[in-house]
């Protein structure tokens, strides 16, 4: 703070004042920036936040140091360190402070003047004050002076040998005699008092940081060190110590003061100020000259220091509290991270609040959590069920809803499944219906393989390769011309059949076996749903108009029908194929403002030009099968891949699940699903829906890999552990090669090979686990010695039978509980038959034996072991959330 | 961490460190009428210490010439010119650091309290010594080629560090060289050479380097435009007041010796000095320039001070030595060297 430099300190009693002091002493006061407003004179500091200036001090020329005093009264007591030495207390805005008043103008004054570096107020003796001295020849540096003391020099008792010249004890405010004189020969540039206990003061001496205690002066406690600098003790950890040299920045730790426990990264430019957050624990702000960024080092991690093997782990980053460059900062001492900046020159302040980082956490059942300073926030899904919720759920939320309901599990109705996962998504139900189609077309044609034989390569990739590759290969199209159903008159529509056609027909659920075109089932199932408008439309792209009217009809007199259906039939009913008819025209032109897609797309059929379709084709609320189906029926060889390819891109691209109809579980397919996954994070369906591709290639994408493992690991972090083994049996059975191989071996204690291993290595039998009673009947075989050398297999620990005993009884069964069905009581009493051991201490026996154990005890069963066995296992104590 | 106690016993033996200091000075003269060619040189290290990497820095007036010290890095400022005169040694500072001990039980201050302990042995090894008294401390220059001299005698006495960037490397004679080279002329009996006592009374004194630029121009006056036409050196008589200023920036410290009449224009509350706020007489020794390599004579001054436990700051330059003691005790200095020029067969 010498000359122009100025420093800023915090009233410690009053959140709103500072003192600036450079070549003066400036009271402000903090306010916000509104009320300040109506004053003249105020300084902006921040958007919010402005200063007044209550009171200025220039009494007090050559100040080199300046410390507020620590308690509350008298309020605004300054010590001020002058150049020549000399301690002067002062005050601000106090006039009519009397406890103030006999303490003001009281000075200080060393034998031998040089400057005064340093000053530090004891913290709990508040009376004491020490002053860091410059060297000079044998004098001390280090003075603390009781500001208490009386003035008159008689009552000073044993008065030094100090000769004093009558020349300056002119006024009774002198005080020469300090209560204590540190640091002989040596020069005293920064000082503190420990927190630890207020007899301690640790000063940075010349070449050495200091320890002193004021109960033994003759002792002082060193380390050699050129980091001796702003000492500064950690408000939050009182062993801890910070001090810098030049650019660098030492941290000590007093229990282990031999060597700084760390040192920063040196800074090219020398420090000028380093402080604790007094509201942040570890949190060290660093300044250095003409800069005007403040460095930031965060300490959290470093509570101990245990020498060198635990290397400390520091954030360090930088704030800008200002443009110009800085002269001083001072943190404020409650307010938290907030500090005030006040630049280089021309005394602009700054106030300025650092902000935290940001941590977040996001747990696996959808509530997000992040913290910032003190402030935990939670973020939790607003589950209300009854409401109609606006905001569609969280993925995460659905696929536990979903694994819950035993979503994807049903492999026979396999289009079930979309019921199963709630039955609102249409693309599942999309999804779930192609695969459903899929499915059966390939497990008919296994059964009857008689005319698909016709079909290249394997029939079963063909079907699994979706309409795309279907398509691609058709050939022996024929086309007609047919007549409307129920009138002779001549449609000009060209119909194209093939077989090629009629499978991706059948694939798209319009037709249901063979050749046949027939899609009188279709239309039933469709009314049965309820769904008008899309089983005219399909009725009429079969040229049945009469059909379609009469379905209209039907959807116009159902429960909550629409009337207008009636209307539409009307209208459909008026059709001519005169090109320059007043229906025509009108036609198309109204059917755009039909909100229904499917009748929209009916007039589009009837009004467009034979082999122009795309009223139909590019009408994207309509389903992507019935527009498949459609294309099939009426584009041409040439048209048709076209449009198919066209299609698919636009699917895999939007990542829509309908197109997975078009792609098949091919690579495309799970291009496809990947977009999708991209997209909503949903690896649920598509683990499901990759599980059905036929076993290859597909299952070892390492993207389908992927989406596996994460919704394993997914079901793990819900404790949905039944689902988790639900799902591993189930990928099991479709992908035999995620089986894994055993990796546990039981081995005898004598032979020490595998009991398990060595019965298969007997020719004539290949038995398992299962003679160790671990399956099937109690009764059925006992096996309790090892195979290998027949030695006995060893004991449980809490039957004391050998193992491979079967347990006698299932003692935690209750009799309320009999009903409870036999084939899960048996798994369970096979469980309880199983091996299991401690793998700490090695003790054991019969699974159900331990776990009715560790249920009302902690320690092992053995009863000289005291090992905490299942503690020792981090998810023993973990309870399952899903229940079966 | 060291646990160190103050208590005498413990330390008795050794409880002094001698530093070497990390500068390598010279010792330059300039003469009255060549002040004008070195103003520029001058004027650049004492207040621009942000310009110059110079180190040690002290400028003396007496009535002869100006006699400055300095490291190398401030000699490269100094131009050679005739007015310029070097005496051709390097010369290392050494600094006596006490280790916190309290015990003595002298009061005095400066050479006093190191004249038994350091320059009465270096006297009788023949070790010629340029003394520098400063208010915060007392540097006594060797020139390099007698350290091995100087550490082999005072290695008894003294803890010795050589300082190296910034570190204290502790020095052991063997460090220093091979063997024990002495200095010759074992025979020669020291010259007793004649005193002056002028009448001014001096002040030591400090300043806080950051209100050097304040006091700068009463600085460059009394330094350079003192010599008045009217103060010719030659006519002014002896017992008269003599014409001595010291300046010196050492290491960032500032250190004035200057008289009562200088002191006058500076203003009051910006030099500090000690509380008693004391004034010294000076002690000029020489009659003829006394040149550099003559060994013994602040011994033949600092012994009986010493005997007598009297204060002493003493100031050497390029022709003659200052000694600087306390005014209450100059009777019975004068006194002490009258008696010590009557016998000088005796000392």
């Amino acid at each position: 703070m010498s000359g122009s430099k100025p420093d800023i300190l915090w009233s410690p009693h009053h959140p709103d004042r500072y003192v600036i002091c450079d070549s003066e002493l400036g009271l402000y006061r903090i306010g916000p920036v509104g009320s300040a407003e109506a004053k003249a004179g105020t300084l902006p500091l921040s958007e919010e936040t402005a200063a007044t200036l209550l009171a200025i001090n220039s009494d007090t020329p050559y100040m080199k140091c300046v410390a507020w005093y620590p308690k509350h009264e008298p309020e605004c007591l300054l010590a001020v360190g002058q150049a020549n030495g000399r301690v002067v207390l002062t005050s601000l805005g106090q006039s009519h402070n009397s406890a103030c008043k006999e303490l003001v103008g009281k000075e200080f004054v060393p034998k031998h003047a040089r400057q005064c570096n340093t000053l530090a107020w004891n913290p709990v003796d508040s009376n004491l004050l020490a002053a860091g001295l410059d060297k000079h020849r044998a004098d001390f540096s280090v003075l603390i002076w009781d500001i208490s003391s009386k003035l008159s020099p008689e009552t000073s008792v044993a008065a030094e040998k100090i000769r004093l010249s009558s020349v300056d004890l002119d006024s009774s405010t002198v005080v020469t005699k300090p209560l204590y004189e540190l640091g002989q020969n040596d020069a005293c540039l920064s000082l503190c008092w420990l927190l630890r206990d207020p007899k301690l003061l640790l000063a940075g001496m010349h070449r050495n940081l200091a320890i002193f205690d004021l109960r033994n002066t003759s002792q002082k406690t060193f380390v050699n060190t050129k980091a001796i600098q702003g000492v500064t003790v950690d408000p939050h950890f009182h062993d801890r110590v910070a001090s810098f040299f030049e650019g660098q920045v030492a941290i000590w730790d007093l229990r282990k003061f031999e060597k700084p426990v760390l040192t920063l990264t040196e800074q090219p430019k020398p420090l000028t100020k380093v402080a604790w957050c007094p509201t942040r624990t570890g949190l060290l702000a660093t300044l250095t000259r003409d800069s005007n960024i403040i460095r930031l080092y965060d300490m959290q991690h470093t509570p101990t220091p245990i020498g060198d093997e635990t290397e400390p782990t520091i954030i360090e980053r930088s704030v800008q509290p200002c443009e110009s460059q800085i002269g001083s900062f001072a943190w404020h001492p409650s307010s938290q991270n907030r500090m005030v900046v006040v630049s280089a020159t021309n005394r602009v302040m700054t106030d300025f609040t650092v902000f935290e980082r940001i941590s977040l956490a996001w747990s696996s059942t959808t509530s997000l959590m992040w913290a910032c300073g003190r402030h935990l926030y939670e973020c939790v899904e607003d589950s209300a069920e009854g409401v109609e919720s606006m905001i569609e759920k969280d993925i995460a939320t659905k696929m536990r809803e979903r694994a819950q309901s035993r979503y994807g599990h049903d492999t026979v109705q396999v289009w079930r499944n979309h019921l199963l996962a709630g039955g609102k998504d249409a693309q599942l139900k999309s999804l779930w219906h192609d695969l459903f189609y899929i499915l059966s077309v390939s497990h008919m044609k296994q059964c009857a393989e008689d005319m698909e034989l016709k079909l290249q390569g394997n029939v079963q990739s063909v079907v699994y390769s979706g309409i795309k590759n279907i398509v691609k290969t058709t050939s022996g199209t024929t086309e007609s011309r047919r007549c409307w159903i129920g009138s002779d008159r001549q449609t000009d529509v060209l119909r194209y059949h093939s077989e090629e056609r009629c499978l991706a027909l059948r694939l798209c659920g319009w037709i249901s076996r063979g050749t046949d075109t027939d899609v009188e089932n279709f239309l039933r199932s469709l009314e049965q749903e309820h769904e008008w408008e899309r089983a005219a439309a399909v009725a009429l792209f079969n040229l049945d108009i009469r059909r379609a009217i009469q379905i209209l009809n039907k959807g116009a007199m159902a429960e909550k029908g629409d009337l207008n259906l009636n209307v539409v039939a009307m209208a459909l009913s008026g059709y001519t194929d005169e090109k320059s008819s007043l229906w025509r025209e009108m036609c198309s032109s109204l059917r755009l403002q039909l909100k229904n897609p499917y009748l929209c797309i009916m007039f589009a059929f009837l009004t467009s030009e034979p082999g122009a379709y795309d009223g139909v084709l590019y009408e994207s609320s309509v389903a992507v099968r019935d527009r498949v189906a459609f294309a099939c029926m009426f584009l041409n060889d040439a048209q048709l891949p076209r449009y198919i390819d066209r299609l698919t891109l636009e699917m895999k691209e939007a990542g829509n699940l309908e197109g997975i109809l078009l792609t098949g579980l091919t690579k495309d397919g799970v291009d496809l699903m990947e977009s999708y996954v991209d997209r909503t994070g949903d690896v649920q369906t598509a683990s499901f829906c990759m599980l059905k591709g036929s076993p290859g290639e597909v299952l070892k994408d390492p993207r389908v890999q992927c989406w596996i493992e994460n919704y394993r690991n997914l079901l793990d972090a819900w404790r949905f552990w039944h689902k988790r083994a639900e799902f591993d049996i189930h990928r099991g059975k479709l992908d035999p090669s995620s089986k894994p191989l055993a990796q546990v071996f039981v081995s005898c204690n004598f032979c020490g090979k595998s009991i398990s291993y060595s019965c298969s290595t007997i020719p004539h039998q290949g038995r398992g686990f299962s003679q160790y009673g671990v399956s099937g009947s109690p009764t059925k075989s006992k096996v309790t010695s090892c195979p290998g050398c027949r030695k006995p297999l060893p004991r449980c620990a809490l039957c004391l039978m050998n193992m491979g005993t079967p347990v006698s009884n299932c003692q935690g069964t209750g009799k309320s509980d009999e009903k409870v069905d036999l084939t899960r009581e048996n798994k369970l009493a096979q469980f309880n038959n199983w091996f299991t051991w401690c793998h700490n201490c090695r003790h054991g026996g019969h699974a159900g034996h331990m776990l009715s154990w560790f249920r009302d005890h902690t320690e092992c069963p053995v009863s000289a072991c005291t090992c905490k066995c299942m503690q020792l296992d981090t998810t023993g104590n973990l309870v399952p959330s899903d229940s079966s | 961490m060291q646990e160190q106690s103050s208590g005498e016993e413990l330390f008795a033996t050794r409880n002094m460190d001698l530093h070497i200091l990390d500068h390598r000075l010279r010792v330059t003269s300039i003469s009255k009428n060549g002040l004008v060619n070195f103003t520029h040189p001058l004027i650049k290290l004492i207040f621009l210490r942000n310009r110059t990497r110079c180190k040690f820095f002290s400028l003396t007036e007496t009535p002869e010439n100006y006699t400055v010290v300095l490291d190398e890095e401030g000699f490269k400022e100094l131009r050679p010119s005739e007015h310029l005169q070097v005496e051709s040694s390097i010369w290392l500072p050494l600094n006596v650091v006490s280790n916190g001990n309290a015990s003595s039980s002298s009061q005095a201050v400066g050479v006093t309290k190191i004249a038994k302990s350091v320059i009465a042995p270096l006297a009788q090894q023949h070790v010629s010594v340029f003394m520098l008294s400063t208010y915060q401390t007392d540097f006594i220059l060797v020139k390099e080629k007698d350290l091995s001299v100087v550490v082999s005698t005072l290695e008894e006495e003294f803890n010795i560090y050589k300082e190296e960037g910034g570190e204290s490397v502790p020095v052991h004679c063997q460090d220093v060289s091979n063997g024990l080279h002495k200095n010759g002329r074992e025979a020669i009996q020291p010259t007793v050479h004649p005193v002056l006592i002028p009448k001014n009374q001096f002040c030591v004194m400090s300043l806080d380097p950051d209100t050097l630029p304040s006091i700068a121009t009463t600085l460059i006056d009394v330094l350079f435009y003192s010599s008045s036409p009217k103060e010719d050196p030659q006519s002014s008589p002896s017992q008269e007041c003599v014409k001595f200023f010291s300046f010196s920036l050492i290491d960032g410290y500032i250190s004035l010796v200057m008289d009562t009449e200088a002191q006058r224009q500076f203003p009051a509350d910006l030099l500090f000095t000690s509380s008693s706020g004391e004034l010294w007489r000076m002690v000029r020794i020489g009659g003829q320039p006394l040149g550099f390599d003559e060994c013994g004579i602040v011994a033949q001054i600092s012994q009986p001070l010493a005997d007598s436990d009297i204060s002493a700051y003493y100031i050497s330059t390029f022709s003659f030595d200052h000694a600087l003691v306390p005014e209450e005790d100059i009777v019975s200095v004068t006194d002490m060297l009258q008696h010590q020029r009557n016998e000088p067969a005796t000392s």
